[in-house]
């Protein structure tokens, strides 16, 4: 199916770039991607989805909007304070882009149920705020072999990596074990910025983005740390690791990335 | 060959249409535009040209051959 005339104006100033095209369009249409967490990350990482035209968007996320939350998840406004945030991010979704079928999940993702969320997506964005549910939301798109695309943010420091199952690293590849219990702060006692957590969405979007069309070079491999104090930028390169429990039985594909 | 009449289609839409045109053709395969003054006639071509096919403007007419 072809694009309609007022597909043609919605996405004309992304359709006019070099490095896209009708056919890279299409492709996003017919996409399909689940975000994990409809928070911080969340906010904009669905936002761009919707908006650059992601044919479904599924938004996993059991608790409710709080008053905290506002500073730094755009999606959600004080009237949605004690609504689900899966549903009201669907809702404002829905205004911002009709032609995007957007599934709410109130749900919280964990080992029962992490496979059957990611079966069939296209991309998994993982917003989550924990470290066990990273390392879930890992190996289940391992599993099923959907690419993903990592990212955290605490304070003035982000980082985020681009993962396709069986050709780069994945999460559990660079960081083989979660930190210590305590070792790291949460986001509650450590503090996030809004807009610092809006450019790492931003990136993690971009990301998704790049993966379901087809265009540009994807973070494979490639660890992008972000320093917010100073906008320092830092690539670590990576790699796949030798008895990986999450990849390293996922076979190699035939055909190279495209 | 094929022909697209964009007089009244805005910029940037009427690039959109042209490149989606020309996205569905081969290379060497020949597109007629047919173009509103000003700005139009002005960029289309320019962003033709950036994105490496052979253009020729006659009055209102754009002829491009795909790279």
């Amino acid at each position: 199916m072809t694009l309609t005339d007022a597909e043609l104006e919605r996405y004309s100033r992304q359709l006019v770039l070099p490095e896209w095209s009708g056919a890279a369009q299409e492709r996003l249409r017919d996409a399909s991607a689940i975000v994990v967490g409809a928070g911080a990350l969340g906010s904009p990482v669905a936002t761009y989805l919707a908006a650059a035209g992601v044919g479904r968007l599924g938004i996993v996320d059991e608790d409710a909007v709080e008053l905290s939350n506002l500073h730094r998840q755009p999606l959600h406004f004080t009237p949605d304070i004690g609504v689900n945030k899966a549903a009201s991010a669907a809702a404002k979704l829905a205004f911002l882009n009709p032609e995007v079928q957007v599934e709410p999940y109130p749900a919280r993702l964990d080992e029962r149920n992490a496979e059957a969320i990611v079966m069939g997506a296209d991309v998994v964005v993982d917003c989550s705020d924990s470290f066990e549910t990273r390392y879930v939301v890992n190996d289940a798109a391992c599993a099923e072999r959907v690419d993903l695309v990592e990212a955290g943010v605490l304070g003035f420091s982000g980082l985020v990596l681009a993962i396709r199952p069986g050709e780069s690293a994945c999460y559990r590849c660079s960081f083989p074990s979660p930190p210590l219990a305590g070792a790291v702060p949460s986001c509650r006692e450590a503090g996030v910025l809004g807009a610092m957590a809006g450019i790492v969405g931003a990136i993690q979007a971009l990301e998704a983005i790049k993966l379901l069309a087809g265009v540009g070079a994807p973070l494979l491999d490639r660890i992008l740390q972000l320093d917010g104090h100073d906008m320092g930028q830092t690539i670590v390169v990576t790699s796949r690791r030798d008895g990986c429990e999450a990849c390293a039985r996922v076979p190699v594909a035939a055909e190279a990335y495209h | 060959m094929s022909t697209l009449d964009l007089t009244g289609v805005l910029c940037p839409l009427n690039w959109v249409r042209a490149r989606l045109a020309l996205e569905a053709m081969d290379a060497g395969e020949e597109l007629r535009l047919r173009l509103d003054p000003g700005e139009p006639i002005e960029s289309v071509p320019r962003s033709a040209r950036e994105d490496g096919h052979d253009v020729d403007v006659h009055g209102d007419w754009v002829r491009i051959v795909k790279r």
